[in-house]
């Protein structure tokens, strides 16, 4: 087994009266289990310059996944521009989850059933380069 | 406007043949700017069993809330590691956050549909959730 942790720290100290300081730190596990997540895409880097709504990360490429259970999914805009952004959503349209802007990223579960697949739409076709990984079971 | 930073930061020393360090901040700006995203909703509950619960209270019901950058955090805080609670959005489950994990989207609220739900599975579990936005129709009470 392996260990891989992720931590995030949001903060501010002008959003309200007082500073926000959230910080966790998750260990990535296999389902329901305590023993550390062994498998991964690895870093992948993608250009995208296509307003087309297309698969990011295609389910039936992911060699041995195993849809629902404790996936997780890592994007990155890695743009500047905070004027445009990539939309990240699942099933082709049948879930629109958010923007990514440039410089956005996001972590999220992802059960990965049948045709589950997570899709971009670049919001114009300025070329971009799009990072993701997930870590599966 | 508020200047508030999201700071990823994952690694193993074991999952690779080589060391895995990924570090990513991005500042919450509105949508389409580089003003910071100035209203919060921060908060810790206890999810009951038995059906999806909408965490975004319909943000997307009204143009001040929808199409924006609207950022999204929920931690499980359970610490059974065999529980877990199922992650909607726009009524579609998504995956499971089991007990000690979180997540950190965007949400773009384009309706009123476009929410993010929880369904804790067999047993009520606590979560922490934050809501990061740039703004709401209050409900006349």
């Amino acid at each position: 087994m392996a260990t891989t942790t992720a931590t995030i720290t949001l903060a501010s100290t002008d959003i309200a009266d007082n500073a926000l300081s959230i910080s966790n730190t998750m260990t990535l596990t296999t389902a329901g289990t305590t023993t550390g997540i062994t498998e991964t895409t690895g870093l992948a880097r993608v250009k995208m310059a296509s307003t087309t709504l297309t698969d990011l990360i295609t389910v039936a490429n992911i060699n041995g996944f195993q849809a629902a259970h404790s996936a997780k999914v890592y994007i990155k805009n890695t743009g500047t521009a905070t004027d445009k952004y990539a939309t990240i959503g699942l099933a082709g349209t049948a879930v629109t989850i958010g923007r990514l802007y440039g410089g956005d990223w996001m972590l999220f579960p992802w059960d990965g059933n049948e045709n589950e697949d997570v899709t971009i739409d670049m919001s114009d076709a300025t070329e971009t380069i799009i990072e993701y990984m997930v870590f599966f079971e | 406007m508020a200047t508030t930073t999201a700071t990823l930061t994952l690694a193993s020393a074991d999952l690779l043949s080589d060391n895995l360090s990924l570090s990513a901040t991005q500042t919450l700006n509105k949508a389409g700017t580089t003003t910071g995203l100035d209203s919060i909703q921060y908060e810790k509950l206890e999810v009951p069993t038995g059906t999806t619960y909408d965490l975004t209270n319909q943000l997307g019901a009204t143009a001040l809330g929808q199409n924006k950058a609207n950022k999204v955090y929920v931690a499980n805080k359970h610490t059974d590691p065999t529980r877990y609670i199922d992650i909607y959005v726009a009524a579609v489950n998504i995956g499971r956050l089991y007990a000690g994990d979180w997540m950190f989207i965007p949400l773009e609220a384009a309706t009123a549909a476009q929410d993010v739900g929880v369904n804790a599975v067999d047993v009520s579990q606590v979560i922490e959730f934050a809501l990061i936005h740039e703004g709401r129709t209050l409900i006349a009470s």
